[in-house]
């Protein structure tokens, strides 16, 4: 039971009790400040109320009662039970979760392979974590922090420095920033850059004079061929597309064959789609990045299609000319 | 503050309707919510916010099966929470939809009867720790105020409220924990000829 819980205990046995004005009024602030404050008090005092049954119903049946109480008192107690366990808080944080490599040196170059993800503290103080099947090389000077995303993706939280800019090259590409937190992920023909904190700003070499200003909950796919770039706002879809740095993956109406792509990036047991049918199938969910089975079995339940989960691949649906 | 006029009638009946109608059922609401893959620590967070949607409810003489309206609620804060991107480790929407239906089966309260009801009153103060337990019984079996209480066991009310503050905690964590147990084991018993045999249906509510 949460610390909330508790508190709503208090209160309600507060003012049932001998409150002050002091109290009604330190009440008040509490109840207001959380919608959940106001759940707990619901059914803390919800709770306390129904407990008077106990007298109203003693009083109309009093012989009956008086059995039921002495009954009870002869059962043997039964310890109260403390089972809850509280979680390990939401997911472990990034640098908890992964093994956490130095680079403190000037140049490095720091390669994940396939399901691994590294958070590495740069020399700098800013901050890489680097996705699934990545690699990056770190170039620290004392004019520029430069960064060259050779593949996949990764998350920088940048040590403000405004003497030294900090940018990222991802293939033509390039993206800056002061003191910040975004993403770049390479992709096709282009990034994709996602803004956490602050402000980045990015271009591609054909066009340096066209640059595009990004702020937090911003995200753009960079075409490496000049173009207009399409900005979105989505702060939300911003952090759940980011859930890989604490090892998750948030499906919001992703469609079942973009869902297995991103399971794929992480896992040697690949999944595959058997039946295209289904590909377009739209799902919602959390699911740790490793657990491609666990996936595989929500898809079975929610499509209703069959799933082989082998131990080396993992098959979705069954290919309507097969078998 | 509004919505919390206190001694207010409607207030008073909401009250009711919770700890009577609600309450019993948390038990279930949360095994269903872990069994969809909800993690503990998120668990407290939606049922408090299930309970703050029943403080927006203008009326409830409309809610035919308060059981399957608090499941769906339920449902309804997670959809939610997976709207807003929070990380909610349910399986998928789809399972919603399919455990609900499994789960919202008839309410065995419903045919629990007052004798019932009253020894599992009496049955949640019996567990209490001893100080506590005799708190209790004072309020609210005999009906006793606070002060009146600390006069009768001799204690300081400051006491009084400590203990009423704990037992209420305990309570309602025997509710949130236990309940589950207690009300599946009842099901087959009721599933026979519900209300019928009342003797079966104290002891199963006495168990343990």
């Amino acid at each position: 039971m949460s610390r909330i819980d508790e508190d709503a205990a208090r209160w309600v046995a507060r003012l049932n009790g001998d409150a002050s004005a002091e109290d009604r009024v330190a009440f008040d602030a509490w109840y207001a400040a959380d919608p959940r404050h106001q759940g707990a008090y619901l059914r803390a005092e919800a709770a306390w109320t129904m407990l008077d049954r106990a007298e109203v119903m003693a009083h109309g049946d009093p012989e009956k009662a008086q059995q039921a109480l002495d009954r009870t008192v002869r059962t043997a107690r039964s310890a109260m039970t403390r089972r809850y366990a509280m979680g390990a808080g939401m997911a472990a944080s990034v640098a908890g979760a992964v093994a956490i490599g130095f680079a403190l040196k000037d140049r490095l170059s720091i390669a994940t392979s396939l399901g691994e993800l590294r958070s590495v503290p740069l020399q700098d103080r800013s901050v890489a974590a680097v996705n699934t099947d990545s690699r990056i090389e770190v170039d620290m000077s004392s004019r520029l922090r430069h960064v060259a995303l050779v593949k996949g993706e990764v998350w920088f939280e940048v040590a403000k420095n405004p003497e030294v800019p900090f940018v990222v090259s991802a293939g033509d590409i390039r993206v800056r920033a002061v003191g910040t937190a975004f993403s770049v992920r390479r992709r096709a023909g282009g990034a994709d850059v996602l803004v956490t904190e602050g402000t980045v700003e990015t271009w591609t070499v054909h066009d340096t004079d066209r640059r595009v200003t990004l702020t937090a909950g911003h995200e753009a796919f960079m075409p490496e061929t000049p173009q207009t770039v399409a900005v979105t706002f989505r702060p939300d879809d911003v952090e759940r597309r980011l859930a890989w740095r604490t090892r998750e993956i948030v499906l919001n109406s992703e469609t079942l064959r973009e869902a297995v792509a991103e399971f794929n990036r992480y896992n040697a047991r690949q999944i595959v789609i058997a039946d295209p049918a289904i590909g377009g199938e739209t799902l919602v969910g959390g699911f740790h990045v490793d657990q491609p089975d666990t996936f595989a079995r929500a898809v079975h339940g929610a499509l209703n299609v069959p799933v082989s989960i082998g131990d080396d691949r993992i098959i979705i649906g069954t290919a309507a000319a097969a078998s | 503050m509004a919505g919390i006029v206190h001694n207010s009638e409607a207030r008073r009946a909401l009250l009711n309707f919770v700890g009577t109608q609600i309450l019993p059922h948390e038990a279930d609401l949360r095994q269903w919510l872990l069994r969809l893959g909800v993690k503990a620590h998120e668990l407290d967070d939606i049922v408090q916010d299930v309970y703050c949607r029943l403080l927006r409810l203008e009326r409830f003489e409309h809610i035919e099966d308060p059981r399957a309206y608090l499941f769906r609620s339920a449902r309804n804060v997670l959809l939610e929470q997976v709207r807003r991107n929070r990380v909610v480790s349910i399986v998928t929407v789809q399972n919603l939809d399919e455990l609900g239906i499994a789960d919202m089966g008839a309410s065995p309260e419903a045919a629990a009867g007052a004798r019932a009801e009253l020894t599992r009153v009496l049955g949640l103060i019996e567990a209490l720790p001893e100080r506590c337990r005799r708190v209790f019984e004072l309020r609210k079996v005999h009906g006793l105020s606070q002060a009146e209480t600390a006069r009768a066991m001799s204690i300081s009310e400051n006491i009084v409220e400590k203990e009423t503050a704990k037992g209420l905690s305990l309570i309602l964590r025997q509710m949130a924990d236990s309940g589950a147990s207690v009300v599946k084991a009842l099901k087959p018993k009721l599933s026979q000829q519900p209300g019928d045999d009342k003797r079966g249906g104290e002891r199963l509510y006495v168990a343990d």
